[in-house]
C-alpha cells in the first residue's frame, strides 16, 4: 500500500497496516525532520523493522535532492540476515511501484570469516585465524613477493578484485551475506573486500553494533560515513552493555606468558631484519617522527583493527621520541608486562582509577601515560615493518596494548579491578586483571556528534526515561507506543507456587530446595502435556540450567517430559546451539513438538525469535539477576549512583525485568499469532519487580494471574489455548480498528489519527 | 454370486458421465468376470493392507451376504482414495508405502542393576537400543566395524562399552581417564566423540542464516580473548587434563533429540548388530556426497527466509501447501482421542468431585433436612437449583461413571475396550464391523425399486438376524464384572440393528397393503 505522511509518500509492502506502525512512522519521520535522535520502544510483534525500513527509504525518494544514507545497526549477524530479508520484500514492492528509479544498493557486511570464499582461507578454525590466513595470502609485501616468485600463493579471488580496479562494483540490489558470496564466486572478485569498498556508495548498510560503538573496529569500517545519515540501533535494549564492553579488557597470566612469547618472537624478527634490511626500520623510524597519519594511506587488504580508544581522543600528535625505536619500544612493553605479572600476585583484591594506576607505573617502571597511550598504534605499525602476518599468533600482546591504551586515555569512568580468585571458585587460583569501564556514554558519544540522526528502539526501553541519561543525549522524540490487540492473544502469568503450595523462586536460599526444582519439573511436564508445538524455557544461568537438567534427570521428569516432546538444549558451543535451534525448528514444523532450554542473558535470548509455533509457551524460571557479588558489577553501580544517582537496587531489577521481558517478549510476531508467557517465580508478585516489565506485557497481566499455582496456571493455559483456536475477525470489528487499509487511512487524514489510536 | 449383471443405477450414471477414467473405474462393478488383471491385484492388495477389511470380505462375499461387485461399489471413495496415495508412492519407491515407525524418545541411560549381594552389575542391551547408540554416537559405531569381529567378539565389545558408560554415570573424570590410559579401546567410548563433533561442523552449513549464531562469533569483536566483561558462567577450565573425558548430559540430550527427530534413517531390521551399523555409516556416507549438490536446498532455504519474513496478517492469506491426512489405523488413533477428551472432562470435573467427597453423610442428610424442611415453610418459590446446572452435573456424572473414566486416567490409550479380554475385545469390533457395513447395504438399498434389491435386502436381513444370538452369546461369556461394560456397548449396535428391522417390517407391510397381490418386487 502507499500513503502519504505530510510530505512524504510511504510505500509499504503490504495491504494493511497496523495502526501503532504507522504512528511509529510519524514520529520517526518528525525526528528525521528535525534531524534529531530519537528514542522508540514498540511492542515486539508489531513490525517495527518494516515500518522502520519502508519510512526512511521512502523518505529518501521522496527527498531526491538530499540522499540520506541508512546505517542498520543489528545485534547479530541472523538478525541481520532477517532485516536484509524484510529488506528484499520491501525493494521488490518499491521497484514495482516505482520502476528504477527506487533502485538502491544494500547491503550487509560482516568479517572475513563470514564473507570469504576462498576454501583453504575459510576453513581455518575461528575468526582471527581466517583474518591471519587472508592476511598472508593479500598483505602488500605478500604480493610483492607473490609476483617475482610464483610459488608464494595468492589468493586468486582478491587479485581479481585488484585487478578489476574500478570496475569492480556490486549493482544495485540487496545483497544478504549470502548474496555477497554468490556474486563474488560468480564475478571471482572477493566478497569481502568488494562490500568494504562498496559499503561507501550503498543507500542501506546492515551491520552489527560494534562496527559503529567499538572504535577498534569503527575506526576502519565506518570511518568515512557521511554525516547525513541515519542509524540505527534495533534491539537496543541491551546497548548500554554493549558499548561498555566495547572499552573493557581482562588480562589473564596466560595473557601475559603468551604477550612474553611474542616479545621474544618480535625481537628475534628485528635481529633479523637489522641484519637484512635495516633501512625498513629507519624508513619506519622517520615515518613515525612524522606522527601515524599515514595510516590512513595503507594498502586496503593491510588494515588492522584500529585503535581501541576514539578517534577524538587520540592526538594528531608525533609519536613519543622514547617509544619510536622499535628495540625501545619492546622493552617498553617488557617492563609493562613484567608489572603486570607483579601485580597480578597480589593476594587481595584491588580496585584503582585509571590515574592512580597510571602513576603507578609510572613510579614504578617509568612508562609515562602518554606512551602508554600509543601503545596500540605503535605496535601496529611495528607489525607491519616486521611483515608478520600471522596476527593471529600475536593476539595476547595486542590486548596488553590495547589495555595500555585505554589506561592512558581516559581518566574517568573506569576501574581496574584485581581478583587473585573467583569469588565462587576460592581454591583454585586465577587471577585476573580487569579494566573495566563504567560509562556507557563513552562510546556511543562519536556515534552522537557525527551522525545527523540516531535511531534507538526496541521492544523492551522501560523506564524509557532511563536510557537518555545513561547514553547522555537529548532524543528530540522519545515515545512509547502500546499495543493494540485485536484479541487477548498473549496471556502472561505470574507463577508463585507449586500444586503443593510451596514457594518457587531462585532466589539465593531456595535455589537448590529439592521442592523447587521438583515444582519446576512438574510444572514443565504438565505444560508439555498442554501446549502444543514448541515451548521455550529460560533459565537464570547456565550453572543452574545445568544443574536442573541433570536433577531432572535423575529424579525421571525429564523422561516423562520426553514423552510428549523433544529436549533440545542451549550450551556454551555455539555450533551445538545452533544445530539445536534448526533442530527444534525441524521439530516444530513437522508437529512433532519441542522444548527449547535456553539461558536468560545468552546467546538464543539475545536474538532469536521463538515467533508463531515454535514457540507458544515461554518459561521463565526464576528472575535473571546479574551476578551481584561480581565486583565490575559492584564498581559499576557505585559509579551509576554517583554520576546519575541511579540506586544500585533499582538498577538491578530493572536490567533483570528487562531481561525476563526480553526473553518472554520473542514469542509474539504479529497480530495474528499468540502465546503463553510464565513468569515462575515468586518475586515476580511483588509490585516493585512486576512494574518494571514492560506497559505491553502489564496491559494484559491481569490481577487474578498474579498469583498461580501449577494446576491453576494449567487450566488457564487450556482455556487459553481453545479460545486462541477460534476464528476472529483480523481487522478488530466494531470499537478499535487493529488493522488498517489504504482507505482506512486515507479517511483518516493526518490530524486526527492519533485521536483515534490512543 | 451371479448378480454381477444387474447394475445399479446410480454405477450407469456414473460410467456414462465420467470421462476415460470413469470408464475405467466404472468396468469393476459392470463385470466381474471381465475383471481386468491390474484391478484384481489392486483388490487382493488393498485387502492384504487392511486385515480388517480382509475379514469382512471373507465374512460377507465368501459367506454369500454380498456379492463381490456389491462388496466394492460402497467403498469405492476409500478404494480410490486409497490407490491414488499407493500410485503416488508407488511411482517413487515401491517400497516406501509401509508406514515407518519412528525412534522412541527414550533415552538409552545405562541404570545398573545390581542384585545387591555382589558387585555384579547388569546391563540390558536391545537391538532397539543398540539402533540408538550407533546413530546417537557415530564413533562407537566406527570403533564397532573396526574391532568387531577381528579384534574382539560382539559380547566382549559390548561388555566394554556398558563399562564406559558405567564408569561415565559414576561421574568420576579421573577414575576415567586412569582407565582410558590403560585401555586403549575403552579409551575410545570415554573419550569426546570427534566424529559427532566433525558431522555437526559440516552440518552447521546448511542451518538456516537466521539462525546462525556460529556466524556470530566470527563477526563479534568484543569478544576477542580477554576484550569485554567476564559475564556469568563464561569461566572454562579447558586446559584441565581429564577435559577430553568430560561429557555433558545437555550434549546428549541434544544429539539424541536430532537422532529421534530424523528418524529411523535405514532400512535394516534390526538384530544383525553389524548390518545396521554398516548401513548406517553407508546413510551418513550419503548425506555427504549429497552435499556437492546443495544448490536446490540454497534456494529453498532463501524461499523460507522470505517467507518467514513477511508479516502473515498483513497480507491476504496465502494457501499452505496441504500434506494428505493418512491415518494407518484409524481405531487406534481415534481410541486415543477418545480416552484423552474423556480425561480432560475428568478434569474439568475435578473440582466439583472432591467437594462432593468432603461431605459426610450426616451432613449431607442433615443438609437435606434443612432444605425439605425449608421447602416445606417456604414452598418452592424459586428452584434451588437452576435446572441448567443440574443437567450439566447430571450429564458429567453419567457420563463419568459410563465411561469408568475413574479406572482410566492415567494412559490415555487404555480404553474400556482394552480391559475386556483380548477374544471379547476383537470379536465385539468384528461385529460392529460387520453391522456398520451389513447397515450401510441396507439403508443404500432403499427405496426398493429392483428385485436384485429386494433379494438383497432380504439376505441381509438373514445376514443380521445371525447377529443378535451372537451378541448374546459374547455377553454371556465374559466375566460378570465386565458384563455391564458390554451390554453397554452392544446396546447401540442392538438399537441401530432394531431400527433396521423395524424399517424393513414397516415397508413389507406397506408393501403388502398396497399390492397384496402382485408378485414381489416391480420395477
Amino acid at each position: 500500500m502507499k500513503f502519504q505522511i505530510e510530505d512524504v509518500t510511504v510505500y509499504f509492502p503490504y495491504d494493511h497496516i497496523y495502526p501503532e506502525q504507522y504512528a511509529y512512522m510519524v514520529e520517526l519521520k518528525r525526528a528525521l525532520d528535525a534531524k534529531g535522535h530519537c528514542l522508540l520502544e514498540m511492542p515486539t510483534g508489531t513490525g517495527k523493522t518494516i515500518a522502520l525500513l519502508s519510512l526512511i527509504t521512502s523518505y529518501t525518494l521522496s527527498k531526491p535532492s538530499n540522499p540520506i544514507k541508512l546505517l542498520y545497526c543489528t545485534r547479530t549477524v541472523h538478525e541481520m540476515e532477517k532485516t536484509l530479508a524484510e529488506l528484499k520484500l520491501l525493494h521488490k514492492y518499491q521497484i514495482q511501484h516505482l520502476g528504477p528509479a527506487a533502485r538502491i544498493l544494500a547491503l550487509g557486511l560482516s568479517s572475513r570469516k563470514n564473507l570469504c570464499i576462498n576454501p583453504s582461507v575459510v576453513s581455518a578454525e575461528n575468526r582471527d585465524s581466517v583474518d591471519a590466513a587472508c592476511r598472508k595470502l593479500t598483505a602488500s609485501w605478500v604480493r610483492a613477493l607473490a609476483i617475482e616468485n610464483p610459488n608464494i600463493p595468492s589468493c586468486e579471488f582478491f587479485e581479481n578484485y585488484e585487478k578489476a580496479a574500478s570496475d569492480a562494483v556490486l549493482p544495485p540490489g540487496v545483497y544478504t551475506l549470502q548474496d555477497l558470496r554468490v556474486f563474488g564466486k560468480e564475478k571471482g572478485w572477493c566478497p569481502y573486500f568488494l562490500a568494504r569498498h562498496m559499503v561507501q556508495f550503498a543507500n542501506v548498510v546492515v551491520y552489527s553494533y560494534q562496527y559503529l560503538l567499538d572504535p577498534k573496529v569503527a575506526g576502519i569500517i565506518s570511518k568515512e560515513m557521511q554525516r547525513e545519515s541515519v542509524v540505527v540501533f534495533d534491539e537496543a535494549h541491551n546497548i548500554d552493555n554493549v558499548c561498555i564492553e566495547a572499552l573493557s579488557v581482562s588480562v589473564r597470566k596466560q595473557t601475559l606468558e603468551g604477550a612474553t612469547r611474542n616479545l621474544s618472537k618480535m625481537s628475534q624478527e628485528i635481529e633479523r631484519f637489522k641484519a637484512t634490511d635495516a633501512g625498513r626500520l629507519r624508513a619506519e623510524y622517520n615515518r613515525l617522527v612524522d606522527g601515524l597519519a599515514q595510516r590512513g594511506n595503507l594498502p586496503l587488504a593491510d588494515t588492522w583493527l584500529a585503535n581501541p580508544a576514539l578517534p577524538d581522543d587520540i592526538l594528531k600528535e608525533a609519536v613519543p621520541g622514547n617509544i619510536r625505536r622499535a628495540e625501545h619500544f619492546l622493552s617498553v612493553l617488557r617492563r609493562l608486562v613484567q608489572y603486570l605479572k607483579g601485580r597480578l600476585q597480589t593476594e587481595n583484591v584491588e580496585k584503582e582509577g585509571p590515574v592512580t594506576f597510571v602513576a603507578s607505573i609510572n613510579a614504578q617502571v617509568g612508562i609515562d601515560q602518554k606512551m602508554l597511550k600509543f601503545c596500540y598504534d605503535r605496535l601496529h605499525s611495528l607489525m607491519l615493518t616486521l611483515e608478520i602476518t600471522d596476527t593471529d599468533e600475536f593476539l595476547h600482546i595486542q590486548t596488553i596494548c590495547d589495555f595500555a591504551t585505554l589506561v592512558g586515555t581516559y581518566t574517568r569512568g573506569f576501574s581496574i579491578i584485581i581478583e587473585p580468585f573467583d569469588e565462587r571458585m576460592p581454591h583454585i587460583p586465577d587471577p585476573v586483571l580487569q579494566l573495566s569501564c563504567h560509562d556507557a556514554s563513552l562510546a556511543i558519544k562519536p556515534v552522537f556528534e557525527r551522525f545527523q540522526s540516531v535511531v534507538i528502539t526496541s521492544g523492551t526501553l522501560s523506564p524509557i526515561d532511563l536510557y537518555p541519561r545513561l547514553l547522555n543525549f537529548n532524543p528530540v522524540v522519545s515515545r512509547s507506543f502500546t499495543m493494540s490487540l485485536t484479541r487477548d492473544c498473549i496471556c502472561p502469568m505470574v507463577l508463585t507456587r507449586g500444586s503443593d503450595q510451596l514457594p518457587v523462586s531462585t532466589k539465593f536460599d531456595l535455589r537448590s530446595d529439592p521442592g523447587v526444582e521438583r515444582n519446576y519439573g512438574r510444572l514443565l511436564l504438565e505444560m508439555v502435556s498442554v501446549v502444543p508445538d514448541g515451548i521455550v524455557c529460560f533459565f537464570v544461568s547456565y550453572s543452574y540450567m545445568d544443574g536442573i537438567v541433570n536433577s531432572w534427570h535423575e529424579s525421571g521428569i525429564l523422561k516423562d517430559i520426553m514423552q510428549h516432546k523433544l529436549v533440545f538444549i542451549e550450551t556454551q558451543d555455539v555450533v551445538e546451539t545452533t544445530l539445536a535451534l534448526d533442530n527444534y525448528r525441524k521439530a516444530c514444523d513437522c508437529g512433532r513438538g519441542a522444548v527449547f532450554f535456553s539461558v536468560a542473558r545468552g546467546k538464543v535470548a539475545e536474538g532469536i525469535d521463538f515467533d508463531r509455533h515454535y514457540g507458544r509457551l515461554v518459561i521463565m524460571f526464576g528472575v535473571p539477576f546479574q551476578y551481584t557479588l561480581s565486583r565490575i558489577l559492584l564498581a559499576r553501580l557505585e559509579y551509576l549512583r554517583e554520576t546519575f544517582q541511579i540506586k544500585e537496587g533499582d538498577f538491578l531489577t530493572f536490567d533483570a525485568l528487562r531481561q525476563a521481558a526480553q526473553c518472554v517478549g520473542r514469542v509474539i510476531r504479529s497480530k495474528a499469532d499468540y502465546g503463553m508467557m510464565i513468569f515462575a517465580d515468586k518475586r515476580y508478585s511483588r509490585h516493585d519487580k512486576r512494574s518494571k516489565l514492560p506497559g505491553w506485557i502489564l496491559s494484559h497481566l491481569r490481577d487474578a494471574h498474579l498469583n498461580l499455582s501449577t494446576d491453576m496456571a494449567v487450566h488457564i493455559a487450556r482455556e487459553f489455548l481453545r479460545k486462541m483456536a477460534q476464528p476472529y475477525d483480523k481487522t478488530g470489528g466494531s470499537g478499535k480498528k487493529t488493522l488498517l487499509s489504504q482507505e482506512d487511512l486515507e479517511k483518516m487524514g493526518n490530524g486526527n489519527f492519533s485521536d483515534m489510536l490512543f | 454370486m451371479t448378480d454381477g449383471q444387474v447394475i445399479k443405477p446410480t454405477a450407469i450414471a456414473v460410467s456414462g458421465e465420467a470421462g476415460r477414467a470413469g470408464s475405467e473405474r466404472s468396468a469393476a462393478p459392470l463385470q466381474d468376470e471381465q475383471l481386468s488383471h491390474a484391478e484384481m491385484e489392486r483388490r487382493i492388495r488393498l485387502l492384504q493392507e487392511d486385515s480388517e477389511l480382509q475379514k469382512l470380505h471373507k465374512q460377507l462375499v465368501i459367506g454369500g451376504v454380498l456379492s463381490e461387485a456389491e462388496f466394492w461399489a460402497t467403498r469405492k471413495v476409500s478404494y480410490w482414495l486409497f490407490f491414488f496415495q499407493y500410485k503416488l508412492l508407488d511411482e517413487n519407491a515401491s517400497r516406501k508405502s509401509k508406514q515407518q515407525v519412528g525412534l522412541r524418545n527414550d533415552m538409552f541411560h545405562v541404570k545398573p542393576s545390581s542384585d545387591g549381594q555382589s558387585n555384579k552389575v547388569t546391563f540390558n542391551l536391545t537391538p532397539e537400543i543398540i539402533h540408538q547408540i550407533f546413530a546417537e554416537k557415530p564413533a562407537v559405531r566406527q570403533a564397532f566395524l573396526n574391532f568387531v569381529p577381528s579384534k574382539m567378539t560382539e559380547k566382549e565389545f559390548w561388555t566394554k562399552y556398558s563399562r564406559a558408560e558405567y564408569l561415565h554415570s559414576t561421574k568420576n573424570v579421573v577414575v576415567a581417564a586412569a582407565e582410558a590410559a590403560e585401555d586403549d579401546e575403552l579409551a575410545v567410548f570415554l573419550k569426546q566423540d570427534d566424529m559427532a563433533a566433525s558431522e555437526a561442523r559440516r552440518k552447521i552449513r546448511r542451518v538456516d542464516p537466521t539462525l546462525d549464531m556460529e556466524a556470530d562469533e566470527g563477526d563479534d569483536y568484543t569478544h576477542l580473548p580477554d576484550h569485554g566483561l567476564s559475564c556469568d558462567g563464561s569461566k572454562d577450565v579447558t586446559d584441565s587434563p581429564y577435559e577430553l573425558y568430560r561429557r555433558s548430559l545437555l550434549q546428549e540430550l541434544n544429539r539424541h533429540a536430532a537422532v529421534v527427530l530424523e528418524g529411523r534413517a535405514i532400512d535394516v531390521e534390526l538384530g544383525d548388530t553389524r548390518s545396521v551399523a554398516e548401513a548406517l555409516a553407508r546413510s551418513k556416507q550419503d548425506d555427504l556426497t549429497d552435499e556437492v549438490s546443495d544448490g536446490n536446498i540454497n534456494q529453498e532455504r532463501l524461499d523460507r527466509i522470505s517467507r518467514m519474513a513477511e508479516i502473515d496478517d498483513l497480507q491476504a492469506p496465502r494457501d499452505l501447501a496441504v500434506a494428505p491426512l493418512c491415518i494407518k489405523d484409524p481405531r487406534d488413533y481415534f481410541d486415543s482421542q477418545q480416552a484423552n477428551a474423556i480425561k480432560s472432562l475428568g478434569d474439568t470435573l475435578a473440582g466439583a468431585k472432591q467437594m462432593k467427597c468432603s461431605l459426610s453423610t450426616a451432613e449431607a442428610y442433615g443438609s437435606l433436612r434443612d432444605y425439605i424442611s425449608e421447602i416445606k415453610t417456604s414452598g418452592l418459590n424459586d428452584s434451588i437449583v437452576k435446572p441448567e446446572v443440574a443437567l450439566k452435573v447430571l450429564n458429567g456424572l453419567t457420563q463419568s461413571i459410563s465411561s469408568t473414566k475413574y479406572h482410566l486416567g492415567k494412559n490415555p490409550h487404555e480404553s474400556v475396550l482394552d480391559r475386556l479380554p483380548y477374544v471379547a475385545k476383537q470379536e465385539l469390533l468384528h461385529h460392529w464391523m460387520s453391522i456398520q457395513e451389513l447397515l450401510k447395504h441396507f439403508w443404500s438399498s432403499y427405496p426398493i425399486t429392483t428385485t436384485h434389491l429386494f433379494t438383497k435386502v432380504s439376505r441381509l436381513k438373514d445376514a443380521m438376524s445371525q447377529i443378535y444370538p451372537k451378541l448374546q452369546e459374547i455377553k454371556e461369556s465374559v466375566q460378570s464384572d465386565f458384563r455391564h461394560q458390554v451390554s453397554l456397548l452392544v446396546q447401540p449396535m442392538l438399537q441401530a440393528l432394531d431400527a433396521a428391522f423395524a424399517h424393513y417390517d414397516a415397508d413389507i407391510q406397506k408393501r403388502s397393503a398396497k399390492s397384496g397381490e402382485r408378485p414381489n418386487g416391480f420395477v
